[in-house]
Formats: C-alpha cells, structure tokens, sequence
C-alpha cells in the first residue's frame, strides 16, 4: 500500500468502549540515554502536524504527539485498544451523540514549557480546516459541527469546538460513534499556541510538541532529528536521548548499516532476499532480538472489477481466478516470511476474522482442474488488462498472476504502473481501466469496517476517489455492510464474518493473496523492543533503547 | 565574435523555450492527477476540485505553461513542489552540492585516468601498455555503472570498511543532526561514487584520446615539424596534443553538463542527495514542478556548458569563427 494512511473511520466505539478498561500505560523498566540511529529510504511528506500523512511520518509522529485519545505502548491485543491520554478518561457524551465534552489533564506539557490546555486541542482542529493551510486530511473534520464553514472560508474557527475551562467541547453535526478513533490520528494533536498562529501551507520543520519527543530538526531529504521533551509527564517511554533519522539510503545500505552497528533500525526495510540469512544468523522474535516479525493487519489482493464485461455478474469466473492464483509463489517473491496465504478478506486478529476455508492455499493439479471447470463457458473473451505496480517484486508477482490465468484461459496484459499512478486511477471511475488489479490494503485500525465497508462498499464507487477497486456495487451486500457496521462486540465480529464468508463464497470481489508481515531488522545494540501496529510498522522509537 | 557570440546565445534561448515545453506536455500526457493524489486516499470530489483549483491545474495546458515561464521568467521562480508544497528552487539549490561535487571531481579522475592511457597507448600502439590499457577500456565500456557501484560498495565500503559505503557528507556547514561534515568527510564518502561515476567516461575517454592522437600523428604537419628537427617532445606537445586534444575539450564540456542533469544510478546507489535522486523521488511521486526543475537546470547546465565550449573553441581555433 503507499505510504499515506487511510484514516479512520474506526467505527465502534470499541475503541471508547472497551478502552476504559485498560489502565493507562507504563513504561516497561528500560536504560536511558544515548542515540538512536534510524533509517530511511525516502523523505517524509511533512513533519507539520496538520499537513502530515505518510505513514512514516506518523511512526515519528507517534512518540512526538499527544492526543485525546491514544494507543498504549503495549504489544498484542493491549495495544490495539485506545486509551485517554490527555483527556482525564472517557468523555461526557450527549444523549443525541452530539456533543463530546473532555476534560483535559493539566500534567501535560510543549516540549517549550507551555502546559497543554483544551485551547490546544481547539487550536489544533481550527489550524487544520483553515483552508490557507491546505491540508489534504479535512475530510475528517466532516461531522464536526462549523467545520465546513471554515474550509470553505466562510467562518474563521469551528463554532462547533470550544474550550471552556479545562473542558473541551466538541459538538458534531450527527452522531458519530468513530469520533474517539479519529481523535488518535496525529492531525487533532495538541499544538501549542506559536504553532497555532503559523498558518503556511507549506508546513513547519520544527515546532514544540507535548509527546514523549519533539522533533528538534529537519533537513528536507536528508535528516531528522527528535530529541526528548524535558516537559513530558505521561505515561510513556521515553528511552534514548536523541532520536537520529538519516534519509536517502536504499535498502541494500539500510542492510549494511546495522550489520555493521552504525545504523540501529533500517525503517525501509532490508533487501528481501536477506531476511532469511539473518533470521537464520540472529534468530526470530527473541526477547530484544535483532530480526523481529509481526502480522500486519493487511491484505495483498487482486480485484476483480465488477463494472467491466469480464467480471460483471460473473461470478463463476471471479471464483475460478481464486482457484487458480497460486498464493505460495506470490508469497515467496516478497522473501521469507514475506506474509501468510490467505483466501479470504479479514486478516487473522481482527475481529470477525474465523478461517473460511473456501478456497485452496496451495495449488495443485486438482485445483488447476477445478478452476477450469468453473471458468469454462464464462470467459467472455478471455482478453483481460490487468495492472500492478512496477516497483519491487510487483512486476515478478504479475508475471506469476499472468501464468496463473493463463491457465483458465484468460489472456491478461499486464500494465506496470507507477503505484501513484495505479491507486489514483484506479480509484476514479473514469481511468479505471483494468479488469485485474494487484492491490493491497493496510489497516488504518482495527475494525473489519476499515476491510469490508472501506473497501468494498459500493456507495462509494461513483466517487472520484475511491478505494473500492472492485467497483463492487451489489444492493443486498452493501445493506448487509451497513448493518453490519452498526453493530458492536460479538455481534459485530460474527456479522462481519458472515459477511467475509457469504462475499468470498457467492461472488468474490477479489482473489486474496497474502496477509503481509511487519519484519524489522535492528541492530545488536538496541534493547527494549515494544511493536504495535496501532501505531505504525515496526518498533515504538520511543521504547527503544541502547544495550 | 559578437554575432557569433549572439547567434549562440539566440539558439540557445530558442533550445530552452524548446526543451521545457517538450518536457511539460510530455508530463501532461502522462494520464494521473496530481490533485488527486494530493487530496489522499479519503478525500472528496470537493477536496479534489479544491486542490487541483490551488494548483492550478484546472486550467488549460497551454495556460498552465504560460504560468510556468512567467513564474520562471519573471519571478526567477521554479514553483512549488506537489508533493510537499517546499519550493523547488530551494529542493534543487539543495541537490546542486552533491551532483556537482560528484560530476567535477569525477570528471579529474577520469580525465587523470584518461589522459596518460590515452597518450601512451597512441604513442606506443601494439606494445604491452597499449594492449592492457585497452583491456581496461574494454571493461570499463562494458560494465555496468550499477554494478561496479554495488560491488565497491559492498566490498570496499561493507565488507572490507576500507570506505564509507555509502552516504554525503557536507563540504562545510554541516547540518544540525548530522553524523559527519568537513572537507576530509566530505572527501572519503566521495572516493566510490567518484570511481563508479568515473570508471566509463575514463574508458571512452582514453579511446578517443588514442584515437585523436594516432590521426594526428599521422597529419603532414607533425612530419614536417620533425623534418625541421623540432625535438620529440616538443613535436607531441605542440602539434600533436593540442590537434588531437581540441575535441576532447569539446566532449568534457558537454558531458559534464549533461552529468550535472543528475548522475541517477550513481547518486542513486551512494545516496548521494543530488539531482538524479531528487529526479528519481520526484517522478516515483508524480511530482511534476520538482521533476521540471531539475528538467530546467539540466537544461540550462547543458545550453551553458555548450555555450562556454563554442567559446573556447572558437578562441581557441579561429577557423569555427570565420565559419
């Protein structure tokens, strides 16, 4: 998937719900001091809180923010439940929804001295829908109340989000049980009163911040620098003195770098072909060791568009291609342990997620026979367009997903698109044209909504920016989305995986492929290792610590 | 010499208006929209429309070029990049530092290498030197650039630690955060790109140079010059180096403005942040202002470099003038 994060519309209140629960977060016993020495292949976006939305400028902008709401520094399932973190707990919510009021703590402070207050959260909403800072994520400020006005240049500041006291007031124009998730993206961090008068659309590159970090320096392209906020209060870790970003090296000087020790965390990644040699050499997921894996909530796809002449009302075809895409080749082109074989849509660990079983993992002749059968007399010509990225191993898996319909008959010309260029188009209605795509998704949190209903709702496919690359539009599944979404707890979880197995089984938008893994590779002096998804890919930088 | 110099200068202005406008309707045909990608994977017909408005891109082409050399012309002003909204003037003053450290400093070295092989093997043709110099040519003409970088880099930079493998240093002003800087930094991170960069220019160089110099060899002057006993060395100097070598000076200039658009696999596999890396981000992002700025300096390096070579070379042998 590219960098940039699809937010969230977490649903569910799991999040708030839930949440309660769990006590706030304490910092595993940890050494303090030194640098850390962080890798990246390419320059973040923005480090300006309100412009920000490559997913690797949210991994630093985990341990530079504070929020409402946050995800603990905690590994598995406790990681994956948000937790007030500048709002004294839940909020006051009216009876209608509506309006949302925090109470704020007063031990957090700007990495500059100033204590954050619930203007600073008001601020932060009231910089980002300023139109003069075009920021490209407003779309989240929709159900807040005024917001608009202020995009559109209408209104100065949100009429719908007012600090009284130590209360934040949030009134919304509907009720909107994903408010508290959205409240985790870095966009609605608190921001202190300087930056909230620095309107500039082309961001900041310092500015003081109330998380465990702050970011101290930047030179586009090139560098950096977090240091540690002497201000901070929370709860959180916050381990090494310095947190050193160098920019531009590819993969192959990631690698070497922290074989040698110069670098600690190779956040682009090591070449694919490597990581079986050091999972061999260091070993897998050992306490603080240096090659560690986790499963991504994500999925590796190919979309079948259901709005061209090949897929329309075919279903039998769509299941003959997931017959016939040999999942096990897909996954050994990304390298070991790369990611696991799927044939469904919901990944393992999320809710709603039970084996469904329908479709092989492993191709045999007898699958090759079966995917056939069904892909006989349904056709329709058997000349197919099918694009894929050209980055990677992308145009090597295309090749695999070729010969795999070749198989069945169909005669698939492989377009290699920059990925840009192959999600915005095949986004927009009017350029998607391709009856195949590979695709894959990550999760922006853990709800199957964020699955099913981004990405297969068919509401959305006349939008000209879309992510249901399926162009998957059927009424009675689309009801059931929407039904499916408004439930909670068991309910919820068994709906979607009702859901998940009626799609897959009747009329498959997609053949899935691979849920993917999150392999980090680290160096031998870092201890102290903490992963969450929650908050982006690889390990928290603020937990890390040297040896 | 000045209506040679303004014919020069005409056809040169005529090359820049002729290469940008090529570049920026090729960009355009290009089919995705960078407002699209802009607004992110959630937005909204409106923040789509909304965005491509404040980019200007809901305007005709011909228009949004328009803009563009006004802005250039005018405003001395490259625009601002898509993806980050940083100036371009600023991203591509950034990348100047390292892609000229590297194309200068590549080309002596390979000049250094050039040439002494060039020179002997046109003096000693068929002898021992002559045959192993042009064995090195032939490898050095046939490798890959990619591949003789990965194979220093991995060895002399990570296996043996002889180098650093990879990395730019600062010549002076290091920045804030920045692990190394100075000139004896800035000099060892240089040592491999400076030899992957260099290692092909040096092999066709020394070719050319032998080449020159075995034709002039041959021309009636230089017989005539060792008729009137004019001693050897003085014979190469005078009229053979300066014939055979007058090309070569029209080749260095045009190659190292040809270089200074970017050395892509170079700075690419040493991640030096020049223009070639900044070209590479720039079109992997659909950047279009970006990637049109180091199109425009490149161009404007290739018109200078061109220009001050016909210069030389007219100062240099008058027969160009008069034609």
């Amino acid at each position: 998937m590219r960098n940039k994060r699809l937010t969230g519309i977490a649903l569910l209140a799991i999040s708030g719900l839930a949440l309660l629960a769990v006590s706030s977060a304490t910092a595993a016993p940890s050494k303090k001091g030194g640098t850390i020495v962080v890798e990246m292949a390419s320059d973040v976006d923005y480090i300006d809180p309100q412009l920000s939305y490559f997913g690797e400028t949210w991994k630093l902008e985990a341990i530079t923010a504070c929020k409402l709401f946050n995800w603990p520094d905690k590994e598995g399932a406790a990681g994956a439940v948000a937790q007030p973190e500048v709002a004294a707990g839940l909020p006051v919510i009216s009876k209608d929804g509506k309006t949302y009021t925090f109470t704020i703590k007063n031990t957090f402070k700007f990495s500059n001295g100033k204590a954050v207050t619930a203007k600073s959260f008001v601020d932060s909403m009231n910089r980002f829908a300023n139109p003069k800072m075009q920021s490209t994520g407003v779309a989240f400020l929709d159900v807040v109340k005024g917001a608009q006005d202020v995009i559109d240049g209408k209104a100065q500041t949100i009429s719908g989000v007012k600090a009284v006291g130590n209360k934040l007031v949030v009134q919304l124009t509907k009720a909107a049980p994903d408010f508290l998730a959205r409240t985790t993206m870095p966009f609605l961090q608190a921001i202190d009163p300087t930056l909230a008068g620095q309107i500039d659309a082309n961001g900041v590159n310092e500015y003081a911040s109330c998380g465990p970090y702050y970011f101290s320096a930047r030179t586009p392209n090139r560098s950096i620098t977090l240091k540690r906020n002497p201000n901070y209060k929370g709860g959180r870790a916050a381990n090494a003195d310095t947190i050193q970003v160098n920019i531009g090296n590819d993969v192959d000087v990631e690698f070497q770098n922290v074989e040698k020790g110069t670098t600690d965390y190779a956040s682009g990644g090591i070449p694919a072909t490597e990581w079986k040699n050091v999972v061999n050499k260091y070993g897998l997921n050992k306490k603080d060791g240096r090659v560690q894996v986790r499963p991504l909530l994500d999925i590796a796809y190919v979309a079948m568009h259901h709005d061209r002449p090949m897929f329309k009302n075919n279903p039998k075809l769509a299941k003959a291609v997931n017959w016939a895409v040999d999942r096990q080749a897909f996954a050994v082109q990304g390298g070991y342990l790369a990611g696991k074989r799927t044939g469904q849509i919901l990944p393992p660990g999320l809710l709603g997620y039970k084996p469904q079983g329908i479709y092989p993992l492993r191709v045999t002749t007898g699958t090759i026979k079966q995917a056939k059968k069904l892909a006989d007399g349904n056709l329709r010509g058997g000349k197919a367009i099918m694009w894929s990225s050209n980055r990677g191993v992308a145009p090597l898996r295309a090749q695999q997903i070729q010969f795999n319909l070749k198989q069945i008959g169909i005669d698939a010309e492989v377009k290699l698109l920059p990925r840009a260029q192959q999600f915005t188009n095949a986004g927009n209605p009017k350029t998607a044209e391709y009856d195949l795509t590979i695709e894959r998704w990550g999760a922006d949190y853990a709800d199957p909504y964020d699955f099913i209903n981004i990405l297969l709702d068919g509401a959305q496919v006349t939008n000209p920016q879309h992510n249901n690359y399926a162009y998957f539009n059927v009424a009675k599944y689309n009801k059931a989305m929407t039904a499916a979404s408004l439930l909670v707890g068991t309910k919820r979880g068994s709906a979607y995986a009702a859901l998940d197995g009626l799609l897959m089984r009747e009329d498959p938008p997609w053949a899935p492929l691979i849920n993917n893994n999150d392999r980090s590779f680290m160096s031998g002096r870092v201890g102290c290792i903490v992963i969450n998804e929650a908050h982006g890919s690889g390990p928290l930088l603020n937990t890390i610590c040297v040896k | 010499m000045t209506q040679f110099l303004i014919r020069r200068l005409l056809w040169a202005v005529f090359l820049f208006i002729a290469v940008t406008m090529i570049t920026y309707v090729l960009f355009f045909i290009v089919p995705v929209d960078p407002a699209r990608q802009a607004a992110g994977k959630s937005a909204t017909a409106e923040d789509v429309a909304r965005i491509s408005h404040q980019l200007k891109l809901d305007r005709p082409i011909y228009v949004q070029y328009a803009y563009f050399l006004k802005r250039l012309i005018v405003d001395r002003s490259l625009g601002e990049s898509f993806a980050n909204r940083r100036e371009v003037n600023e991203m591509v003053a950034e990348a100047i530092p390292a892609t000229t450290g590297l194309v200068l400093g590549g080309a002596i070295l390979w000049m250094l290498i050039a040439l002494p092989i060039g020179i002997v093997s046109a003096l000693k043709p068929r002898s021992l030197i002559d045959r192993s110099s042009m064995i090195f040519v032939l490898i050095g003409i046939s490798l890959p650039v990619v591949w003789i970088g990965v194979l220093l880099q991995y060895f002399i930079g990570f296996r043996w630690g002889l180098l650093p493998n990879a990395g730019y240093c600062d010549l002076v002003n290091p920045y804030e955060g920045a692990t190394c800087g100075g000139p004896w930094d800035w000099f060892t991170h240089m040592i491999l790109p400076w030899i992957t960069f260099a290692i092909l220019f040096a092999a066709n160089y020394a070719r050319m140079i032998r080449s020159n110099m075995m034709d002039t060899l041959g021309e009636d002057y230089v017989r005539t010059a060792r008729a009137k006993g004019a001693p050897e060395p003085t014979v190469i100097r005078r009229h053979v180096m300066r014939n055979a070598l007058l090309p070569i000076v029209t080749m260095l200039g045009l190659d190292i403005g040809i270089a200074l658009g970017g050395a892509v696999f170079t700075e690419s596999i040493f991640g030096l942040p020049g223009l070639g890396k900044l070209a590479v981000n720039s079109f992997e992002n659909f950047d279009l202002p970006t990637l049109q700025g180091v199109v425009v300096f490149a161009t404007l390096a290739i018109i200078v470099f061109n220009l001050i070579v016909d210069v030389l070379y007219a100062v240099i042998d008058p027969r160009i003038r008069l034609s």
